[in-house]
């Protein structure tokens, strides 16, 4: 299989999760109702998630994910395949949009790859670009279970790093190149003790991590907590900043922000398509702070595209990839 | 001797009637009317379950309301709905009430809420909610071209109009919510503010009881100062999130004169509350302010965080523990199921 060149200034790429296509939307609802075999709903959720990768390719993304096609939900799937955690009840999410929040019984531990499975097969279908290996961090893990057992949330959040570090091993082993830890929960609560807890798990699950390293924030005031992530352990932040009207781009430039970025430019909560222009307008915004280089900067939707329909989704990202392609000649020179 | 009664804080959580039904009525598969009707059936459950539990003051479970913003956004001129955004610190989300212009009723969404409560509530009384208007105009986004605080104001002047015709209706209840008040952006002026709106929504009010409640942590010592000026009846607080921190505002900035409502039991975890850590901070609480003739206790905040299940177990424990803190304390347990009709019932 041919190598695939990321662009060096303003690669794209995405969050994580895409709308689930029909055959995965099957493949959950009769693994429910106990209807199908493991193999059987592998199948199903293979068949969606080549459908994500072609979408991925027609629109241009350079660097892919699996599209989250057989997770539920990111923090039931994983609370599901780890030791310690029984079943949840239904809390609701937003309007009429439920989740089953998990429940921590028992001590937190790694039990087998959980998410391997996806990821390598969208590897094997994504003509060599990257796929990003994607899972729930420790903090949203904790933040959004209940938590029976621990009563402590160090202790709490350490044993669930570990456990996603144990993870993270089976991809290394694999040859991963970017690995995203998603911790939306993060700005829910934006005060330093929190951000150096989450910092500690961060330190946990990326040590010695030669993969480029990823941590995924979004929906809060994330500026609150800027100050205090700025040593993570990680080369990229991705942020979402569409959504919010890019309210935070003053601070990064405040701050003396040096990492890599995700730059969230397409806000998932939204059915209108942004432009081209539009997009190319957020970059350019960006670029004129002069905060950070093009190569720095990954463009990327504000989180992951789920809740989207996928005819949406995929013009979305079509739009995003073109701006990208318009800034990397203005700003790099690039073709 | 102190009088103890109970009343959980807000809305419950959709069971699976619930849920269903509101996905038919958005899907538009079912008519508003019949939808109504399934809607009721859930309400009546955790109505009975509040009754059952001693609850003085009871709610519908506000099963409909996607977030306590939107039934008044929905039923404004000037107002609409846009993406969504986290709700404080919660895995919950809540639609942006983006304001045009002066937000003007289209219709109320109170009165007849009330009408349809209040039979099946008695002997315990109708408790409404309505949204503080300085977290509405703070979460929501101004466009309307006015000052926030101007938008405040106006926002309060709807309100007050929902509120009397609430109580006209039969409500005796009135509980303004104002959480954002325990964000750490919160500002004496922005204090100041949210006590002039709940003022003047409480003047609408009546005879009924009003309760200005912040809630998800405490308040700054000078935002509490500010708010506390609110001609309102009682200041509700979530001493749970943060209890040495909120004991200790009581301490030193007392009540005001108000009666207190103190949010005791955990709305947002599973777990039973221990129930000497809830004595504890109630005596604490009492002893900070000991001109207290009445306590309400509450919940930290609305149950719609936790499944029904756990809803509905808190709700037990909040009448369970009142109980028995009345006894502990040497205090008296209002509960209405076992008191003869209080006179806001009469007739």
């Amino acid at each position: 299989m041919a190598a695939y060149t990321v662009p060096k200034a303003f690669p794209t790429t995405v969050v994580g999760s895409y709308p689930k296509l029909p055959s995965a939307q099957e493949a959950l609802r009769r693994q429910r109702k106990g209807e199908i075999s493991e193999d059987e709903f592998k199948r199903l959720v293979r068949e969606a998630i080549r459908g994500v990768i072609e979408d991925y390719i027609w629109a241009g993304v350079d660097i892919l994910s699996d599209g989250e096609q057989s997770r539920e939900d990111m923090v039931v799937y994983f609370a599901e395949r780890l030791r310690g955690y029984a079943p949840g009840e239904w809390v609701r999410i937003f309007d009429n949009v439920y989740f089953r929040k998990p429940i921590i019984v028992g001590r937190v531990e790694w039990v087998s790859p959980m998410a391997l499975d996806d990821w390598e097969y969208a590897r094997s279908v994504s003509g060599g670009r990257p796929v990003k290996v994607i899972l729930t961090g420790p903090y949203t893990m904790l933040e959004w279970s209940f938590d029976l057992h621990y009563g402590d949330r160090r202790e709490a959040i350490l044993d669930l790093a570990r456990a996603i570090r144990r993870e993270v091993d089976e991809y290394l082993a694999r040859g991963a190149k970017y690995v995203q830890i998603d911790e939306p929960a993060l700005s829910t609560r934006p005060w330093r003790e929190e951000a150096e807890l989450a910092g500690e798990a961060l330190e946990v699950i990326f040590r010695g991590v030669s993969a480029k390293r990823i941590v995924h924030i979004c929906f809060g005031r994330i500026e609150r907590i800027l100050p205090y992530i700025l040593d993570y352990p990680v080369d990229q932040f991705d942020l979402e900043f569409k959504n919010s009207n890019f309210r935070l781009l003053p601070y990064l430039k405040e701050y003396g922000y040096d990492k890599e970025l995700g730059y969230g430019v397409i806000d998932v909560h939204s059915l209108q398509v942004e432009s081209v222009e539009e997009v190319k307008k957020a970059i350019d915004y960006l670029m004129k702070l002069d905060i950070i280089g093009p190569e720095k900067i990954y463009i990327d939707p504000d989180c992951g595209l789920k809740r989207l329909p996928r005819r949406i989704a995929r013009e979305k990202l079509r739009n995003m990839v073109e701006a990208a392609k318009l800034a990397r000649k203005e700003w790099a020179g690039e073709e | 001797m102190v009088k103890f009664w109970a009343s959980v804080l807000g809305g419950y959580p959709r069971g699976r009637l619930a849920r269903y039904t509101m996905r038919d009525l958005d899907s538009g598969v079912l008519e508003p009317y019949k939808g109504l009707v399934e809607l009721e059936r859930a309400s009546a459950l955790v109505v009975g379950a509040q009754l059952a539990s001693g609850m003085r003051f009871v709610v519908d479970g506000m099963l409909d309301w996607h977030d306590i913003f939107r039934p008044f956004a929905e039923a404004w001129r000037n107002v609409y709905l846009d993406g969504i955004i986290r709700y404080f610190d919660n895995n919950f989300f809540y639609r942006i009430p983006v304001f045009r212009g002066e937000p003007e009723p289209q219709r109320l969404v109170l009165p007849g809420r009330v009408k349809g409560l209040k039979m099946l509530a008695e002997p315990a009384g109708v408790k409404i909610v309505v949204p503080g208007p300085l977290t509405m105009v703070k979460m929501g986004r101004n466009e309307s071209g006015l000052s926030d605080y101007d938008l405040v104001d106006r926002v309060a002047s709807v309100l007050a109009l929902e509120v009397r015709e609430a109580v006209a209706n039969g409500a005796v209840f009135i509980q303004i919510d104002e959480p954002f008040l325990s964000d750490p952006e919160a500002s004496r002026d922005d204090a100041r503010a949210a006590a002039e709106a709940a003022s003047r929504i409480a003047r609408e009010a009546g005879t009924a009881v009003t309760a200005l409640a912040v809630y998800f942590d405490s308040p700054k010592p000078d935002v509490y100062e500010e708010l506390i000026d609110s001609k309102v009846s009682l200041v509700s607080l979530d001493v749970g999130d943060a209890p040495a921190r909120a004991i200790e505002l009581l301490r030193e900035k007392g009540c005001g004169g108000h009666g207190l409502v103190l949010g005791v039991i955990d709305a947002r975890r599973i777990h039973d509350d221990s129930y000497s850590n809830v004595r504890d901070l109630v005596a604490k609480a009492i002893d900070a302010c000991r001109e207290l003739e009445e306590v309400g206790l509450t919940t930290t905040t609305w149950l719609d965080l936790v499944p029904l299940r756990f809803s509905l177990r808190k709700t037990y424990i909040l009448g369970l523990y009142t109980e028995r803190l009345a006894a502990d304390l040497g205090g008296e347990a209002v509960i209405p199921i076992s008191a003869k009709p209080e006179p806001y019932l009469a007739g």
